[in-house]
C-alpha cells in the first residue's frame, strides 16, 4: 500500500468518525431537523437573493437554475449567528447577488428548503454550519473544513 | 393548597389564626434574618471591603464562560419514580417535532442552560450571583444575602433564586416558574424513536411541570475547567421522589470566541401548526414577529 493510498484511508476513517461525531447521541441542536433528510446531502448552486443574519436561525435564499433551464429558489436555513459567529463565520461574507455552491440537507417533502451544512464562497473561504456539532466542537471550532462539495450535485 | 383552604369558613378561619402565630413568628425572627442579610449586603467602604475579601476566596466561577459539554436532553436514563398522572401522560406522549425556540419564547430553567454553542457567564457583586445565559439572551439574579423565598413569587421564566455556599458548592434554590417553560420531565425508550431522527430533542419527554415546581442547583469546580451542575427537581405533580438527572457539565472558555454575545430573538420563521401538530416553516413570507 503506497503512502499515498494510506493516507485517503486515514482521512476516510476521519471523515466517517467527523460523521459519526456530527450525529452521535451527544449533538446539540435547537432547532427540529424533522423538516429535513439529514441523510442526504445535495450540492446546489445558486445566486443569493437574500441572506438574513439573526437569531434564532440565520436565512439564506438562493436562486437556482436548473439544468433544463427553470429557475427555483431554495430557503435554506442555518444556526444562530452566535454559534456561526464562533466558527469563523461574518455576516458580511454574503451579499444578494454573490454566486455560491452549497452543501445542504434537503427537505423530506420535496419542498426547496434545507438546512445549511458548508458554503463554498467564490473567494475560496469554506463556512461550516456547527449545526449538530458537540459541546466540545463549539466551543472549540471546526476542526476539520472540506476543501470541496461533498454532496450529490443538484441539476 | 389555598384553593382547599379557601373552601370553607372555618379553614379560613384557622388559616387566619396560623397566620397570625407564622407573622408573630417571623417578627420574632426578624433581628436575626436582618443580621444575616446585613452581613451580605455591606453599608460601608469597610464592610464592601471585608465582603469583597471573602468572594475572593470563592471558587473562581467568574473567569471566561461556561458552555454546556453535556447533549441537551438531560439524561433521565435512571428511571424516575413517576405519579399515576405523570405514566398517563408518558404512556399517550408522542415525541413531538418541536423547536423550543418556536415564537422566539424564552425557554425558562432549567432547559435554558442545557444548550451548548452559547455560554453562560457569571457575575458577582456583594449579595448577588448574575448569570448571563446567551441562549435566551436573559439574566438569572441568584440573591446571596440571606434571604428567603417570597411567599407568593411572581411566575417567571428563570424563577426566584436564592443562593448560598456549602464548602466550595454554590447551592441555589428556585421557585416561582411559569407554567410555560419548556420542561423535560423524561427520556423515552430508543425503542420509540423514529427512524433517522437525528434531532437531539427527539428523546425528550416534554410536559408540564406543576405549579409548586422547585429546582435545587449544586454548583461545583470539578477541575479549573470543569463545572458541574447536579440538578434536583422537585415536582410531586410528576415525581413522587425529588429527581436528580445525571449531572451536566460546563466547560470554561477563555478565548474571545467564548465571549459573551447578545441574543435578541427577532427572525423566527419556526411555528408550531396547531391544525397538524408539527413544526411548520415560514419561508414564503417574511419572518414571524416575536
Amino acid at each position: 500500500m503506497t503512502h499515498h493510498a494510506q493516507s485517503r484511508i486515514g482521512k476516510w476513517k476521519l471523515a466517517v468518525a467527523a460523521v459519526a461525531t456530527l450525529w452521535g447521541p451527544t449533538a446539540q441542536a435547537h432547532h427540529s431537523f424533522g423538516k429535513f433528510d439529514m441523510a442526504r446531502l445535495v450540492t446546489v448552486q445558486g445566486t443569493v437573493r437574500e441572506w438574513t443574519w439573526a437569531n434564532p436561525h440565520t436565512w439564506l435564499i438562493v436562486v437556482v437554475r436548473r439544468a433544463n433551464g427553470t429557475t427555483e429558489q431554495w430557503s435554506l436555513v442555518g444556526s444562530s449567528p452566535n454559534m456561526m459567529s464562533r466558527w469563523g463565520w461574518n455576516a458580511a461574507d454574503i451579499k444578494p447577488g454573490d454566486k455560491l455552491t452549497i452543501d445542504i440537507h434537503p427537505g423530506r417533502d420535496g419542498q426547496t428548503i434545507g438546512a445549511m451544512q458548508t458554503i463554498f464562497l467564490a473567494n475560496g473561504k469554506v463556512l461550516a454550519d456547527p449545526a449538530g456539532s458537540t459541546g466540545q466542537a463549539l466551543a472549540g471550532g471546526p476542526s476539520r473544513l472540506p476543501t470541496k462539495p461533498q454532496g450529490q450535485p443538484y441539476k | 393548597m389555598i384553593e382547599l383552604t379557601r373552601s370553607t369558613g372555618r379553614t379560613v378561619a384557622i388559616r387566619t389564626v396560623s397566620g397570625s402565630l407564622c407573622s408573630f413568628a417571623a417578627l420574632m425572627l426578624v433581628p436575626q434574618a436582618a443580621q444575616a442579610q446585613d452581613a451580605a449586603v455591606p453599608r460601608t467602604a469597610e464592610q464592601q471591603a471585608a465582603t469583597w475579601q471573602e468572594i475572593a476566596r470563592q471558587p473562581d466561577f467568574w473567569q471566561g464562560t461556561w458552555q454546556s459539554i453535556s447533549p441537551i436532553a438531560d439524561d433521565f436514563s435512571k428511571t424516575p419514580d413517576y405519579t399515576p398522572a405523570a405514566l398517563e401522560y408518558i404512556k399517550r406522549y408522542k415525541p413531538a417535532e418541536d423547536s423550543p425556540f418556536t415564537n422566539c419564547k424564552p425557554l425558562g430553567m432549567p432547559f435554558v442552560q442545557n444548550i451548548g454553542g452559547m455560554p453562560m457567564k457569571f457575575f458577582q457583586s456583594p449579595g448577588m450571583i448574575a448569570v448571563y445565559i446567551e441562549s435566551s439572551g436573559m439574566t438569572r439574579f441568584i440573591h446571596t444575602d440571606g434571604r428567603k423565598h417570597s411567599e407568593q413569587p411572581n411566575p417567571s421564566y428563570l424563577g426566584e433564586s436564592i443562593g448560598h455556599w456549602e464548602g466550595d458548592t454554590l447551592v441555589v434554590d428556585t421557585t416561582g416558574l411559569a407554567a410555560d417553560t419548556i420542561f423535560q420531565m423524561g427520556t423515552l425508550p430508543a425503542s420509540q424513536l423514529r427512524d433517522g431522527d437525528h434531532s437531539p430533542l427527539a428523546s425528550v419527554i416534554f410536559g408540564k411541570h406543576g405549579p409548586n415546581l422547585r429546582l435545587v442547583e449544586r454548583l461545583r469546580l470539578i477541575d479549573f475547567n470543569t463545572l458541574e451542575l447536579q440538578l434536583t427537581i422537585y415536582d410531586d405533580t410528576i415525581f413522587k421522589q425529588p429527581y436528580s438527572p445525571v449531572p451536566r457539565r460546563f466547560l470554561r472558555g477563555i478565548e474571545q470566541r467564548n465571549e459573551p454575545q447578545e441574543w435578541a430573538c427577532t427572525d423566527n420563521r419556526d411555528y408550531f401548526d396547531e391544525a397538524t401538530g408539527k413544526l411548520e416553516i415560514n419561508v414564503k413570507d417574511k419572518a414571524q414577529g416575536r
